[in-house]
């Protein structure tokens, strides 16, 4: 005897219905299968073959729940991404930088110390930088929680939580080696320890605090949505 | 045997006037759709399904869940008076590309 409500609800997992029909919707389907499966053991096939016939009506799992999705919510596509990433990550990205620009102008001073020999070590930046580092897991956390509440999948989550790094890489990975060989007013003395130093330091470090806060929030989200299907159906 | 394109479009038409008849569930709506056209019109569950969830947000169609003698519970559908109204252009536009191929083709009892 086939379980085929389980058996849809696994392969329908994830299904993302606004006000909660996944549940009904994997019963509608069970039901059809079941009917189906039925009525070819009526028709004398074996329990196997009426099964495997039944589930010939799926050619493509992830094909039907996408169908389902776009013919149940009434949000378009590109309503969907600006909800689920657009949105989360500007908002994320405006928050950083507005962020770091209060810390530059509000926040600590800058740290002035004594080093052996009589001289003051200064560091400024550290300063600045360790503080914007201490707040990122909450901004991370709002565009997680933005991004699944608009039905965001895993991926979509992942780029708007760690967004406002993405200017950074940019300058890295493109405008510094171009700057270096298009610009002969940029230093080229940079060593490729302070590359990776830079590197590290603002785009590393900041994807790994925004991930802090936002990996937890999609990590709960996910257990609830799940805990929400499994009782449901 | 019927084109993709050509099922698509027709797939309305068909889930319409067979709810013209009487309110069928998702699985009595395919079989029967299957047997009347002997088998040039059958859904898969990707096709049928989504095409139903859109017809009633359009207020086509309407779902309600009922309890069959067996204890099982289905969802069944009815034509809505807006779905009775849609059926009649439909099949209007249908008929009149029909008989345009027919004249075009030289075919007849298409």
């Amino acid at each position: 005897m086939y379980d085929w409500r389980l058996l849809v609800q696994q392969r329908l997992a994830g299904l993302l219905i606004e006000g909660g029909g996944a549940a009904q919707i994997v019963e509608e389907l069970a039901g059809h299968l079941e009917e189906s499966y039925q009525s070819l053991l009526r028709d004398g096939l074996s329990e196997e073959a009426a099964a495997r016939r039944a589930l010939e009506r799926v050619n493509d799992w992830q094909d039907l729940k996408r169908k389902l999705e776009s013919s149940r919510n009434k949000e378009t596509i590109l309503n969907k991404r600006v909800s689920q990433f657009w949105f989360p990550a500007f908002l994320t990205l405006a928050l950083s930088m507005v962020l770091l620009a209060v810390i530059q102008i509000f926040g600590p001073t800058p740290w002035v110390g004594p080093m052996p020999g009589g001289r003051l070590r200064m560091t400024p930046v550290a300063a600045v930088y360790v503080s914007w580092l201490i707040f990122l897991p909450f901004i991370g956390a709002l565009a997680a929680y933005l991004s699944r509440r608009a039905g965001g999948r895993t991926l979509a989550l992942f780029f708007s939580v760690v967004f406002p790094v993405f200017p950074y890489v940019a300058f890295f990975v493109i405008g510094l080696p171009l700057a270096l060989i298009l610009d002969d007013k940029v230093a080229h003395n940079i060593t490729l320890p302070a590359f990776f130093v830079g590197l590290s330091a603002w785009v590393i470090f900041p994807a790994m605090a925004l991930l802090a806060g936002g990996w937890p929030v999609h990590y709960f989200a996910s257990r609830r949505l799940d805990a929400g299907q499994g009782s449901g159906s | 045997m019927i084109g993709t394109g050509v099922k698509k479009g027709t797939a309305e038409l068909a889930i319409l006037s067979v709810l013209e008849d009487r309110p069928l569930h998702g699985y009595e709506l395919s079989r029967r759709i299957e047997a009347q056209t002997k088998g040039s019109l059958s859904f898969s569950l990707a096709a049928l399904y989504p095409m139903l969830y859109r017809m009633e947000q359009r207020r086509w169609i309407r779902g309600t869940w009922e309890t069959s003698s067996n204890g099982r519970r289905r969802r069944c559908y009815r034509l809505t008076p807006q779905g009775k109204k849609k059926l009649q252009p439909l099949r209007a536009e249908w008929l009149e590309l029909f008989s345009a191929l027919q004249r075009l083709t030289k075919v007849s009892n298409v």
